[in-house]
């Protein structure tokens, strides 16, 4: 009840007004409703009651394919609708599908799982079971001191990521974005243009992974284990890969409910061998387009759907014609190649660099930013891309690797408590500092005598 | 966890802490040493009958953290203007100039200020001699520039340069209400001091003070703020996004700006009409230029602000408020969407133009005065004006 009570006060703080919410409670209820039907045996209901949820998602997000004149007009709260959209679904499939053992969900339980205050704004998208298992556990799992020490720790280094990091990357590519668009020389452009592409993805991680980590802590220090989201992204050396370590719980949410039901209809349908290696391609494809899709309701989006639909698919066509020319040991071999990997790690930087200029901007700022340079110019800077992450990128793993092979009798150096005590002390001060220095006003003309 | 832990660990945080604080505030006061007196020492600031001035023949010296050794002279009639005060060199055509800290060239050593270069820039852009006497005084507002300005006319000048920036209209205030000096407060301490001297000070501010007043008050003597706040403002988008959180004083910057902003700018357009009208009779041009702040400065190199916000805005109603009652506008804002982070020009933390500043202003401001906004001041030709600029 503890936590149902701090999510109710945790959205009620966030919309301050009960109407707001409505629509939201509305959504909640046609889950649960289709829910219901599904726990009481009406099989049928299944897809009709995903179709339901899926139009009352894209009609609430007010996705601008519908037409506008259907939407709402008054303000609504959607806030963390995005997440629990895939909770609702996730509920509706597991229940609805035979092969499962059904979860048991009473009203309360929903609520509980659907308004989660530690996973309502941006996930991890948690299963039911996994939330449960702690949630209800008669046994709630153990929470010792160094555990405690532990989520702090975790808690400052994320507010650090989110407070210092994000914000002070979003200042360089604010910077960057300015000086595209101004009368510059030439070589400032580029300049401003590689430190555009190049500091976005930085910044999205620490936003994002900073998020993650003081909500992980949160829900750990309240019992409940919340499944991780990131591992290292930056460190994936093909873009297939990427997507295994970047926001993990929706990829294999994806995975579990497009990717794999619609490869087993694939290969129900086109029974040809020679075919199946390339339904997996459009697998990817169609799955990775949902996930660009899913981030926002403009054109823009679908745009980086393409995009990152493309990126899978053309990276598993890649590894389908380098198995078939090399055989499947010359092919491993090559993979395990520490020049291909540093090469393919800087590429996937790339690419995602190149294909979240959809993400965060819109098709006019992209029509200027284009414009700016010329195709060769623009060529010459994804090259440089390219280099510059394969290099830095390599780098750090190798000072990663050096750092951890550093060890005392008790484990890695970098594992002592003393030096992760200094070091979270040292993050929490920094990130508190600069916090405070960035929500103050900066001085206007300062007569030192005042 | 063995027990001794228990007390090592947050005997190491604490560790931490302190060594953070003393380390960075030690390396601050290393990168950005200062001086402990500050030019203001020379000025006058408590006599509501002439508002602020420059105590004659009085020298003094200030060194900004990231600022260079700025000498202060002020001649006999305390002003800082490299020259005796009287009638100007026979052949010369000598514009006086008129404003507060910005055409002084607070925290600018003389030479480098646009007060030293214009007079240079127009002789050769002219081809006659032109020498520029400088009156500017901090704190000066508008009310208190007309105080002084049937003085300035008497000297009979060939031109009255007035150069205006936001804060002057915002501190437009009566003359009792002028704020008093107190640098011996504000006077950094040397590194020993920081050890010695840190514990009394706290003591007298925390007896004398509230709370958040103190650590903000000793928050911002240190040099570690200083430092933090100097690399943070480096950033153009940054630095626009931590001024636009001030309250009052980006009025200027409003589209709707506030009752009491908007009386400023009537009480600046009386005391126009009045100036105008003196230098009429006086049959000496009166020209009239916007400095824009810092943050002004980096939104129009920008190209883009909230929509809130207009940095133009002020230069639209001054440009129009003194065209309408006869006098010359010199316009040298547009001019900085052309210009890299024109913001550079300026100090990150004090918000005074620095020697690049100056430069850049004097550039401008030679440009515009020599294009026909000064007919005695107009360079005959293009080519004429651009060999000027090339020079």
């Amino acid at each position: 009840m503890v936590l149902l009570w701090a999510s109710i006060v945790f959205i009620g703080l966030l919309a301050k007004d009960l109407i707001v919410i409505l629509p939201l409670a509305g959504f909640l209820l046609l889950g649960y409703t289709g829910f219901l039907l599904l726990e009481r045996g009406y099989r049928r209901s299944l897809v009709w009651s995903i179709l339901a949820v899926i139009f009352a998602y894209i009609w609430l997000k007010k996705y601008t394919f519908l037409p506008a004149g259907i939407f709402l007009h008054c303000p609504y709260f959607t806030l963390g609708l995005s997440y629990i959209f895939f909770r609702v679904l996730h509920l509706l499939i597991e229940t609805g599908d035979d092969g499962h053992q059904k979860p048991r969900v009473g009203p309360v339980a929903y609520l509980l799982y659907m308004l989660n205050f530690t996973t309502f704004i941006s996930g991890p998208i948690q299963r039911y079971d996994e939330f449960a298992r702690d949630q209800f556990a008669d046994e709630p799992i153990p929470l010792g001191p160094r555990m405690v020490a532990l989520q702090f720790e975790r808690i400052i280094r994320g507010f650090f990521k989110v407070n210092v990091l994000a914000t002070l990357l979003h200042a360089v590519q604010d910077d960057a974005l300015s000086q595209m668009y101004q009368p510059l020389p030439l070589s400032l452009k580029l300049f401003a243009a590689l430190r555009l592409a190049i500091v976005y993805p930085f910044f999205l991680y620490s936003n994002f992974s900073g998020y993650i980590d003081i909500v992980i802590a949160m829900a750990r220090l309240m019992r409940l284990r919340l499944p991780e989201n990131f591992d290292r992204p930056f460190s994936a050396s093909s873009v297939l890969e990427f997507w295994n370590r970047w926001h993990m719980t929706l990829s294999n949410w994806l995975k579990t409910y497009v990717y794999n039901p619609l490869l087993l209809l694939l290969m129900r349908r086109i029974s040809s061998v020679a075919m199946q290696p390339f339904l997996g391609v459009f697998g990817f494809f169609v799955t990775f387009f949902l996930v660009g899709v899913w981030h926002g309701r403009t054109s823009e989006f679908v745009f980086f759907g393409v995009l990152t639909g493309g990126g899978m698919s053309t990276n598993k066509l890649w590894q389908l014609a380098l198995t078939r020319a090399l055989g499947r040991k010359g092919y491993k071999a090559l993979a395990g190649n520490p020049t291909y990997i540093a090469a393919g790690r800087g590429l996937n930087f790339a690419w995602f660099a190149f294909t979240l200029f959809w993400f965060w901007s819109n098709w006019s700022q992209i029509d200027r930013l284009f414009a700016a340079l010329d195709a060769t110019q623009w060529i010459g800077i994804w090259l440089a891309i390219w280099l510059v992450a394969t290099a830095a990128l390599g780098s750090w793993e190798w000072l990663r690797f050096v750092l951890l092979s550093l060890r005392t009798s008790d484990g890695p150096l970098l594992a002592s408590r003393y030096l992760r005590v200094v070091f979270a002390t040292a993050l929490g001060v920094a990130g508190l500092v600069i916090t405070v220095l960035l929500n103050q006003p900066a001085p206007g003309i300062v007569y030192k005598a005042f | 966890m063995p027990r001794r832990d228990w007390i090592l660990l947050p005997a190491l945080s604490l560790l931490t802490i302190c060594l953070m604080f003393v380390s960075t505030e030690l390396i601050a006061r290393w990168i950005f040493p200062t001086l402990p007196t500050v030019g203001e020492d020379c000025m006058v600031f408590d006599d509501p009958s002439t508002g602020s001035r420059g105590i004659p023949n009085s020298e003094c010296s200030e060194k900004l953290p990231d600022g260079e050794l700025t000498e202060y002279s002020f001649n006999s009639c305390g002003h800082r203007a490299g020259m005796e005060c009287g009638v100007k060199t026979p052949g010369a055509y000598r514009i006086v100039m008129l404003g507060s800290s910005i055409a002084t060239g607070m925290r600018v050593p003389r030479d480098e200020t646009f007060a030293a270069l214009l007079p240079v820039e127009l002789s050769q852009r002219t081809g006659r001699k032109v020498e520029l006497y400088n009156e500017g005084m901090p704190w000066r507002p508008p009310s208190v520039i007309a105080l002084h300005f049937d003085e300035v006319l008497a000297a009979k000048p060939d031109m009255v340069l007035w150069v205006l920036s936001p804060r002057d209209i915002w501190n437009e205030s009566h003359p009792q209400s002028l704020p008093v000096p107190d640098s011996k407060a504000s006077a950094p301490g040397s590194t020993a001091g920081l050890v010695l001297a840190a514990p009394y000070r706290v003591m007298v501010a925390f007896a004398q003070r509230s709370v958040p007043d103190v650590v903000r008050n000793l928050w911002d003597r240190k040099k570690t703020g200083f430092l933090l706040r100097h690399y943070l403002y480096e950033s153009q988008s940054q630095y626009v996004k931590s001024y636009l959180m001030r309250d009052r004083d980006v009025e200027y910057l409003k589209v709707e700006p506030s009752e009491e902003w908007q009386t400023r700018l009537q009480q600046l357009d009386g005391i126009t009409t009045e100036l105008e009208a003196q230098a009429r009779v006086a049959d000496v041009p009166l020209v009239v230029l916007l400095v824009p702040e810092r943050a002004q400065a980096a939104m129009i190199s920008m190209g883009d602000w909230p929509t809130r916000f207009d940095p133009y805005k002020l230069d639209n109603e001054l440009r129009s408020m003194i065209i309408t009652h006869g006098g010359t506008y010199i316009d040298i804002l547009p001019a900085l969407r052309h210009i890299l982070n024109p913001e550079k020009g300026y100090f990150s933390v004090d918000g005074h133009p620095n020697a690049q500043g100056h430069a850049m202003i004097s550039r401008l401001l030679a440009t515009e005065l020599t294009s026909g906004a000064v007919p005695a001041l107009k360079v005959a030709t293009q080519s004429q004006a651009a060999s000027g600029q090339g020079r």
